[in-house]
Formats: structure tokens, sequence, C-alpha cells
């Protein structure tokens, strides 16, 4: 299934090598966990990142659905 | 003393003397530096209910113990005085490098008082204590007064000056030092301007004397470094992108203020983001004094029409003068922001006011002939222009400089004004993010997002997450990140690293370390608890203020669109501030009554005899 990887700020660094902006579609297996996803494109699954799925609070368990927005970004200080 | 010099010099403008005066051993202690001295001072001798222009009112420079010392980010001064935009208090914060040195004129507080007869500044060279004459600098910009005051004093000196904004009463002007960096919030430039009190330069040597010297060049050292460690194996955003990163994190959240707060999602975001601020405009990053995050941002902009070079923009002036007016248009909101300094206003209240003469404008509620133009959400033209009439009261901008409160007001509809206590949300809707909401409707100035940073945790999981649309320990929490952020602001160190590295590792900010550093600083034998009970301390005393000069739990409240209209869209679709849920519990918890006037008791338990 379909879903949509978005990383921001130094994450952004992460995404594969061809994306334009912070987000790309990513194909992933059905029933697939957050976790999962992050660690295999090297995101830090820990208090060290802010994980969303479709701008909600995510935990790294948590199981993702087609078309949904699964965001990471470093935690940090902010404006 | 260790820590403060424990002098304030006190300049009466009227007659034009000044003289030192010592400050009270007990009251450094208890009120702890910079923020909180300056309270008990205002509140022991100004009447609240003063208006906020008259001479009467005065104008506070306070450093904390830890400015100008080796604490990392030690480097910031506040100024207090009662705001001409809210009535309330002001207390703004800025970092730089003026008060750094500031602080080595010998003296950590400077209160001014009266209202001189012509334009003047003061230029402090140690013992050197002058008023001269500023007729000559009256009309000019930030950048030129700047320059002018280095050439006649010393280029070695550090200048914080107002604007034409400020000149003109304008209540959203700021105080600028070191040209781009500004104690920017509820119009402290004006009061200055009331003065006619142009700019202040300050020049010295005299380095604070620690308790713990060796102790605090030690732990300094090693929080320097921890940072350092973390920027080389993690980096830093912050160093990166500046604030400018926000953006695509509030609006992933929806809570991105966008068109006057109508929506919390912008269509517009990819193109106002940190990192094609990094690929178009950056020059280099930029620290305040010794801060090893630099967060400032050095850019220039060639795009014809908005050619110009300076600082900025940081997240807050990005949500303000653009996704909140509906400007996707970097290189316009940068040259904004340029002329924001160098005319001298608050960004967040300029471009928070211009949207929602926006709103009334889109729904037919100012007329165009009083305006003289269109002014469409997401025209940035217009929008510059309107900074630009703004500063100088030009026209409607005569209107627009008295904030948006009273410009919605004006024409008969101030729910159109996103403002608590009359001063303007900065950049995040409290709709999704109720701690937000709480820290909007209590903090002692108004919608300020810097009186209790809880967006630090809400929104950037720092130093640990909590889940932004649910309202539970949130008045606790609420509570705590106040306390805990008067404390930083009395201390004289910035947010931003104190947050993460100066506190324990969980959401309650048990200031560890920074107990330790300001031991070492003053000796003064604080423990973590002695040290939050002086930020309540202080945070009541503010409140006190604010009850004197009239203010009710009918203040402590929000725009009716956070309360009565839900979110439209995105993730926190459907959400209101649930703020009377969270009120009661939050005034119960500060030793409140149920009208939110502090208690006997508690006043007694922080002795404050008020
Ligand atoms: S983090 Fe940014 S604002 Fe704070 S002291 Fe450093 S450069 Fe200045």
């Amino acid at each position: 299934m379909i879903i949509n990887l978005k990383l921001l700020a130094l994450y952004r660094k992460y995404l594969p090598a061809e994306t334009q902006g912070s987000a790309c579609q990513i194909e992933i297996g059905q029933g697939s966990v957050v976790r999962h996803v992050l660690e295999s494109y090297s995101i830090p699954v820990d208090e060290s990142s802010v994980i969303l799925i479709n701008g909600h609070a995510a935990t790294p368990e948590d199981i993702l659905a087609e078309g949904d927005v699964l965001c990471a970004f470093p935690s940090m200080a902010g404006g | 003393m260790f820590g403060w010099h424990g002098k304030l010099l006190r300049v009466d403008l009227t007659s034009g003397a000044s003289q030192v005066e010592e400050i009270d051993p007990q009251i450094a202690k208890d009120y702890l530096g910079g923020r909180g001295w300056a309270i008990r001072y205002l509140y022991d001798e100004i009447d609240p209910r003063v208006d906020a222009l008259a001479p009467e009112n005065k104008l506070i420079f306070a450093t904390g113990p830890l400015t100008g010392t080796p604490a990392p980010t030690g480097n910031r001064y506040m100024v207090v005085t009662k705001s001409p935009l809210t009535g309330a208090l002001s207390n703004s914060n800025s970092g730089g490098v003026f008060p750094t040195v500031m602080k080595r004129t010998g003296f950590d507080m400077f209160i001014f008082e009266g209202k001189a007869e012509k334009p003047v500044y003061l230029w402090i060279n140690e013992d050197q204590i002058e008023l001269r004459p500023a007729e000559h600098l009256w009309g000019k910009d930030v950048p030129e007064t700047t320059a002018i005051l280095l050439a006649e004093t010393d280029p070695k000196a550090k200048v914080a000056c107002i604007g034409p904004a400020g000149e003109r009463l304008v209540k959203v002007a700021a105080i600028m030092n070191d040209e781009h960096r500004a104690a920017g919030r509820s119009g402290v430039g004006a009061v200055m301007g009331s003065k006619n009190l142009k700019a202040v330069v300050v020049n010295g040597n005299r380095q604070p004397i620690l308790a713990y010297p060796e102790q605090m060049k030690a732990l300094s050292l090693s929080i320097q470094r921890e940072v350092g460690g973390d920027i080389m194996t993690q980096g830093s955003s912050l160093r990166e992108y500046g604030t400018a990163y926000v953006p695509q994190v509030t609006n992933e959240m929806g809570i991105l203020p966008t068109r006057n707060f109508k929506s919390g999602v912008f269509e517009g975001v990819d193109q106002i983001d940190g990192p094609t601020l990094s690929e178009k405009y950056l020059i280099r990053a930029k620290p305040c004094y010794k801060c090893p995050i630099a967060c400032g941002r050095d850019t220039r902009v060639d795009e014809p029409g908005y050619e110009g070079k300076g600082e900025g923009p940081e997240y807050e002036t990005i949500g303000a003068i653009g996704s909140a007016c509906g400007v996707d248009n970097l290189a316009a909101i940068t040259k904004a922001n340029y002329l924001c300094n160098e005319l001298g206003m608050d960004t967040i209240s300029a471009g928070t006011t211009i949207a929602c003469a926006m709103e009334l404008f889109a729904d037919g509620l100012i007329p165009e002939s009083d305006i003289g133009t269109p002014l469409n959400f997401g025209d940035a033209d217009a929008m510059i222009e309107m900074i630009r009439k703004m500063a100088y009261r030009d026209g409607f901008g005569d209107l627009l400089a008295e904030g948006s409160y009273r410009l919605a007001d004006h024409y008969g509809h101030p729910q159109y004004s996103m403002t608590a206590k009359k001063l303007e949300m900065p950049g995040y809707d409290p709709r999704g993010a109720q701690g937000m909401g709480l820290l909007y409707a209590t903090s002692n100035i108004g919608a300020s997002h810097m009186a209790g940073d809880i967006a630090y945790s809400e929104v950037f999981g720092v130093p640990s997450r909590l889940d932004p649309l649910t309202i539970e320990e949130k008045p606790r929490l609420v509570m705590r990140f106040e306390d805990a952020f008067t404390v930083i602001d009395a201390a004289g160190l910035c947010v931003f690293l104190s947050v993460r590295y100066m506190f324990g590792p969980d959401v309650n900010l048990w200031p560890e370390r920074l107990t330790q550093v300001m031991n070492y600083a003053t000796g003064a034998e604080y423990t973590e608890d002695t040290l939050l009970e002086a930020g309540e301390r202080i945070f009541n005393l503010e409140r006190m203020f604010l009850i004197k000069a009239g203010f009710t739990q009918a203040d402590d409240t929000l725009p009716e669109r956070m309360l009565m209209e839900p979110m439209p869209e995105g993730p926190a679709q459907g959400k209101v501030v649930e703020l009377a849920q969270m009120l009661p519990e939050f005034y119960q918890l500060r030793g409140w009554d149920e009208t939110g006037v502090p208690t006997k008791e508690k006043l007694v338990a922080l002795g404050l005899e008020v």
C-alpha cells in the first residue's frame, strides 16, 4: 500500500535522493508499523524524534493505513 | 554581591539628573534579577492605573545575574514597563550583544523616569554617564541611528534605540538593539518614544564577579560541549534553518496561523519555510553573544521590489506577516521583516494587525476608501505598504498603529482581533494546542508564547512530548512553564537553550543545572524549589500589578473565534480551546480565588506584602 512520508527540518536528509520538497510517496506492506518504516529510513525512533500520523501524535507501534501521512522531525526547541 | 553588581542607575529624564543606587541584597536574592527585579521596582514606584505614555510611567532595562557570565546564552535583558498596547505589563526580552555590554557598564539595571523636554540619548561608559541631545537622530531609522551613535561615541559601544514607529508612539513599536534584535512585544518602543529617549548607548569592561568562577567555567564548558556534540551527531535544525523550519511543523499539526487565524492550514507553506529561506536568502547563521546555537539569520534579498539586507525572518515573523496575511512570498515577508526592524516594530503584532484589517476588508467591514487601496489576503505588496504606513501613522496606518484590537473595535467588530489582553497571538493556533490557549489567556503580558512556551512540549517534544489536543495536566504544566520561564527571563538566559539543557529531561521542568549556574554566579544557595518559588513570586507580583491596573477574570480570555468557532480543517478540525474547563483548575493550583485574585495566604507564603 502507499503512504506519504514527510520528513521535516533536518530529517529531510533521510528522504530518497530524488525527492522534491519534504514529502514523498512510499510503498509499504499491509500492517506495517511506524517503527519499521522510520527505521528503514534511518530515523531514530526514540525521544529525539516527534512522530505524527495525519498530524496527530503517534507511537512507534501504531499501524499505518493506506494514504496516511507519516511525519517525523527531530524534537527541539522552536519558535 | 556576586553575579549581580548590585547597582542600578536611575535616570530622571525630566531634570536630566541621574543617580546610582544599591540594590537590597534580600530583594536581589528573592527576585533573582532581570524581569523579577524590574517588576518589584515598577510595582513599588508607579500606580498601575497610570497612562502608559505619561511621564509617570517608568521604563526599566534589566539584566540578570547570568547576563555577561560564561553561562551559555547569558546574553539577555528585559524591558519592563506598563504597556500602552495592553494596559497590562510589558516584559520584552532580547539578546544580541547589547545586554552583555550593558551589564559591563557596572549596572544591572537602568530605570528611566519622567520625560525629556527634547529628544535625548543616554551614553554610558562605566562612570561616564551623559544624557546627550538627540534631535539630529529624531526621524532616523534604526540602522542610521545606530551608525551615527557608534561614530559619535565609541565604535565598540552597543546601541538600543527606537525607530520612527517608537517616536510616533505606535502601540506595537519595539526597542531594537544591535540593529536587528528586538525587545518587541506590547509597545515598549512607544514608551521610550513618549519619554523622548531615542537611544541608550553602552560601553564598559566591568565584568560581574562570580561566587564560584571555576565551577561556573567548568559547567558552562561542559554544556557548550554537550550542545556542540549534539550538533555534530544529530545536527541542529535551529542552526541550519533558524526557527524558520517551524511553519512546516505547525502546518502539519494544523495550527499555523492562516488568514487571521481562520484556519491552521496554509496551502503556501512550502514557499515560506526554512529550507527555502536557507536556499534562497541565507548568508550565514548568526549567534547572539557566545551562543553555540546561532539561530539568527543573516540574509539578503535581491528580488526586484524586495531588495534588502538584514536579519530574519524567524518563525513568528513568517507566521504573522506571511500565513496570517495569506502571503506566500518569502522575499516579500523578508522585506517586511527588514522594514519592521528598520522602523522599529514588533513583527508579530504588526503582521497580525494587518491580517485583521485584511479580514475586515474581505468581509466588507472596512471601506476601500478608508484604506486607500484594496487590502486582500495574499497581497504581498499591499502588506508591505501597510507596514510602512503603520510605522509612520500615515493615513490608514494611523489606525493600524493602534494594534488590531482598537482597529477592529473602531469598525465595531472587536471579535476580529486575534488578541488576548489586546496583545496579538503568536504562531500557534491554540485550538490545536490547548496548553498554549491557557498560556495566552493567563500570561501577564497577554498572548505571548515566551511567557511559558508549552509548545515546546505540545509541538516540539522538548523536554518530552504532550498531546496538544488534550487538556489533562495542562493547568498544572502551564503553571510550571510560566514559573520556569519567569526564572529563565530573570536569570538572563535564552529559553531556546535553557529548556533543553538547563532543566531535567521531563516535562516538569526541574531546573537542575539552572540552579547550579545561578549558585555559581550568585552564591545565593538556591535550591530547585526556592528557584521555582522565586519564579512563582515574580509571576504573582506581576499578577497583582494587573489586578491593581483593573484587570479581572473577564480579561483571562481568548478571541471568540478560539472559544466558539471550531477549527474548520486539518488535524485540529472541530476543536475549540477548552478554556472554561482549564481555567478554574489553574486558578486553584495557583492559589488564587475563583475570580483569579491571589489569596492573602498565597501572597504571605510567597513573602509578598502587597
Ligand atoms: S538560541 Fe538564538 S536567540 Fe537564543 S541566544 Fe542563541 S542565537 Fe540568540
